[in-house]
């Protein structure tokens, strides 16, 4: 019985060890996600932190210069009001086109969100959302 | 046709009703011909499901644009092999393909197990035919993968261009295999509890179909991560991403229940526990399936809402509260006498390894489900991303390998000083002497230099084992040395498969330690012509190709690979351009070594000024993540191959071969 106790130990001191990982993880790494709506009603309170706003590219505000890689546009509801300012400086995701879902991830500060990445959702089926025109040229046009 | 498969379905659903309720009153009544009329029935499910799984198919090849499935993921330019695909593409089509695969396992086990275990094979039946009724219920009144559209389109919204990708004809049926067959041994527990008869008979008879299942797992895992590596480009193998997790969390508690079982067949322990963890393992399927399937946690695979949210949550509630109430139910039998007597003790390690890979499925499911959880409780998403992953997995991934090197080799019950310094006095004086080396050669003292080191300490104990094991015959028998190997294997596959499955594991947690700790990463834009350098590489871009046909555009970089000076490659990273939908994909040039992967994107090509971004990556030991799993795959091959005794039994299926004991 005895041995029964000192292994129950054992087990529990797995047990918290995974637990303070996890809290601590958690506690580190953790953003804010906002949809679009909740980031206009609250943005206000996140002045200078970092966080995750999913949100649909504006049509006509893509801005791209091939020679720095520098990307800017606005990220706003679906029908495309309430823009609020990104710049990315990097790859643009084969997804990103306007019109699309988004997420931006990044600092937000100064009226612009400074992205550090954006992810391109992977929708298995591609159906022309309202509203947006999938005939938009990509920001990068094939190499016709 | 249409009409005719969804007829089908309906009928399959009827049947598996039946087969519940027959199996059911014949396992309560006694009634042998009410029992096997269960099983009857089931195959006329499997009969059924398999018809609408080819009118399914036959619609999507014959580009029948009336029925909505097929115009959302098939296209008249798309290649035979993807409108085959198609059938796992979607939402609708997987949850039928998912009823197919099930009912086709549950027919091999009718057929397995018809001489065998006839007390338990009643409420195996039910169980199987329960999970199926869930799926086929869903195609039948919720998601009709043969709904028609009120007007036929001419033409189809074509499947993803990122699916369009050999790995769609491999990952997700691999992945599907691995997550449908968890449900045998769960149907067995679940027999166990319901009769009563706890000993080992459900776990000897269901001990090669969860090492199926796990083998199919893991290659799932690691096909998606190759998939992830080759086709999205952004230079890494693994995301952390909800639906790798989906995956990933079944396969860790899968593997903690290959070890434990091996507790309950030898020591007669932790039967509560096993039972536990098959149940887990089954749930965190449904589980997975409903994740990649229902969009609930946004992720680069987020699949479109769909309203199968509470479905799901509901079945998988139903489930753990009926085991929840049987296990608690049967609680007094199935506790056992043995405990453990000293941490030092290969029953401790084996505890321990299994609390690990559970901790970690926990971790992971937590950081999954936190935005959820965060939103229900505080009424805000709070995402937490692969650095939370990283912190928290990475120290107990570390402690999985150190005892990964301890469990084969220290004595059961309580060790002694004496088997200490025989087990592990060689394999601790080499890892020692190959951290002081790698310190030497001028590798930082971190996370990497344990893995490594612990690394080599887990193969050393392999290596040990099987060194000691051959020298133990030959001295016996006088055999010579590949002989005396290879019989010693051949006596003990199980024991020596798992071994070779560790050296697969260490070969692979080399890679992930290699290519998270020393990655290099550039991005650079370029005229014809101009160079740039990473690492001991320099690249220079000597300008573009371009291809077109009717399906897509191609264009390549040509970008020329050169060290101390010498050209040694030339690289043609890609974007393709799909005429429809118009998306551009990326196509990576990947330069594989034993030592480093030099791994180039075409971050962007500018036709007015030329100019080209190139993006390289140096990854250092990735090829060993795929060799490890090439390794996995042969030691799974030597676990399961027959030995003398049971090849006289016929094999009907992988993991059809009568049990034995070992």
């Amino acid at each position: 019985m005895l041995n029964h106790r000192r292994f129950l130990v054992g087990a529990a001191l797995i047990a918290a060890a995974v637990s303070y990982l996890v809290w601590a993880g958690v506690r580190s790494t953790s953003t804010y996600y906002f949809e679009m709506d909740e980031f206009v009603e609250r943005r206000a309170n996140h002045e200078g932190e970092d966080l995750r706003v999913k949100g649909w590219v504006r049509h006509g505000t893509v801005q791209w210069d091939a020679r720095t890689n520098a990307l800017a546009f606005e990220l706003a509801r679906q029908d495309g009001s309430d823009g609020v300012p990104v710049a990315f400086g990097g790859i643009l995701p084969d997804m990103f086109a306007e019109g699309r879902e988004v997420v931006v991830e990044g600092h937000w500060g100064g009226g612009r969100i400074a992205a550090r990445q954006i992810m391109t959702s992977c929708p298995s089926k591609y159906e022309a959302e309202p509203g947006a025109d999938t005939t938009a040229p990509a920001p990068a046009p094939p190499g016709a | 046709m249409a009409e005719i498969g969804r007829l089908a379905i309906s009928l399959a659903l009827l049947c598996a009703v039946f087969s519940i309720g027959l199996s059911v009153i014949g396992a309560r009544r006694r009634r042998g011909d009410l029992v096997r009329s269960g099983e009857h029935a089931a195959y006329a499910t499997f009969g059924l499901v398999a018809l609408a799984t080819v009118l399914l198919l036959r619609a999507l090849l014959a580009q029948d644009y009336s029925l909505e499935y097929v115009a959302a993921y098939s296209s008249s330019t798309l290649p035979t092999n993807y409108k085959i695909a198609a059938l796992w593409g979607g939402q609708k089509g997987s949850l039928l393909f998912w009823a197919f695969v099930l009912t086709l396992f549950t027919t091999v086990v009718e057929v397995q197990n018809r001489a065998r275990n006839r007390e338990l094979m009643p409420w195996v039946t039910a169980t199987l035919m329960i999970v199926t009724a869930f799926f086929l219920g869903l195609v039948t009144f919720i998601t009709d993968p043969f709904e028609r559209l009120p007007v036929p389109a001419t033409e189809g919204a074509d499947l993803n261009p990122l699916l369009q990708n050999y790995w769609m004809m491999i990952h997700p049926p691999s992945l599907y295999t691995g997550y449908v067959s968890a449900s045998v041994p769960f149907a067995f527990a679940m027999a166990a509890l319901i009769t009563g008869r706890l000993g080992d008979q459900w776990i000897r008879t269901t001990r090669r179909w969860a090492l199926f299942s796990w083998f199919f797992l893991t290659l799932g895992n690691l096909f998606g991560a190759m998939w992830a590596y080759e086709v999205l480009g952004w230079g890494g193998y693994w995301a952390w991403d909800p639906v790798e997790n989906a995956a990933f969390m079944p396969w860790l508690v899968s593997t903690a229940y290959l070890h434990s079982v091996m507790i309950q067949e030898k020591k007669d322990m932790l039967r509560v526990w096993n039972m536990v963890l098959v149940l887990l393992t089954f749930t965190l399927t449904i589980f997975g399936t409903f994740l990649t399937r229902s969009g609930v946690i946004s992720s680069v695979h987020s699949f479109t809402q769909s309203g199968l949210g509470p479905y799901f949550i509901g079945f998988l509630l139903v489930i753990l509260l009926g085991v929840g109430a049987l296990v608690a139910y049967r609680l007094p039998e199935l506790r056992t006498a043995g405990t453990i007597e000293s941490f030092l003790s290969r029953e401790a390690a084996f505890l321990f390894n299994n609390l690990i890979l559970v901790g970690i499925a926990f971790a992971v499911f937590w950081g999954t489900v936190f935005p959820v959880v965060s939103e229900w409780v505080r009424g805000v998403k709070i995402t937490v991303g692969p650095p939370f992953f990283n912190r928290v997995n990475a120290p107990l991934g570390i402690a999985l390998l150190f005892l990964m090197g301890v469990g084969p080799v220290i004595a059961w019950r309580r060790a002694t000083a004496k088997n200490l310094w025989k087990a592990f006095a060689g394999p601790v004086g080499v890892a020692l002497a190959t951290g002081v080396l790698f310190l030497a050669t001028g590798m930082p003292f971190g996370a990497a230099w344990l893995t490594f080191v612990l690394g080599v300490f887990a193969t050393g104990t392999v290596v040990q084992e099987f060194w000691r094991g051959m020298r133990a015959r030959q001295a016996l028998l006088h055999e010579s040395a590949p002989r005396a190997l290879s019989r010693v294997v051949g006596k003990n596959r199980r024991r020596y498969g798992g071994y070779i499955i560790h050296l697969g594991i260490v070969a692979i947690f080399f890679g992930i330690a290699g290519s998270s700790a020393f990655r290099l990463e550039k991005q650079q834009t370029l005229n014809t012509g101009e160079q740039m350098s990473i690492g001991r590489y320099v690249l220079r871009y000597d300008g573009v190709q371009s291809k077109e046909d009717g399906h897509l555009s191609q264009l390549a970089a040509v970008v020329t690979v050169l060290v101390d000076g010498k050209p040694i490659d030339v690289l043609h990273p890609e974007k393709r351009f799909y005429k429809k939908p118009k998306q551009p994909t990326t196509e990576v040039a990947n330069r594989s070594t034993l030592r480093e992967d030099l791994y180039l994107v075409l971050g962007s090509y500018d036709d007015a000024t030329k100019l080209v971004t190139l993006l390289a990556y140096v990854n250092p030991l990735v090829v060993w993540i795929w060799i490890g799993g090439l390794v996995m795959a042969l030691g799974t091959a030597v676990a399961v191959w027959p030995s003398g005794r049971e090849r006289e039994v016929r094999v009907l299926a992988p993991g059809a071969v009568g049990a034995s004991a070992e």
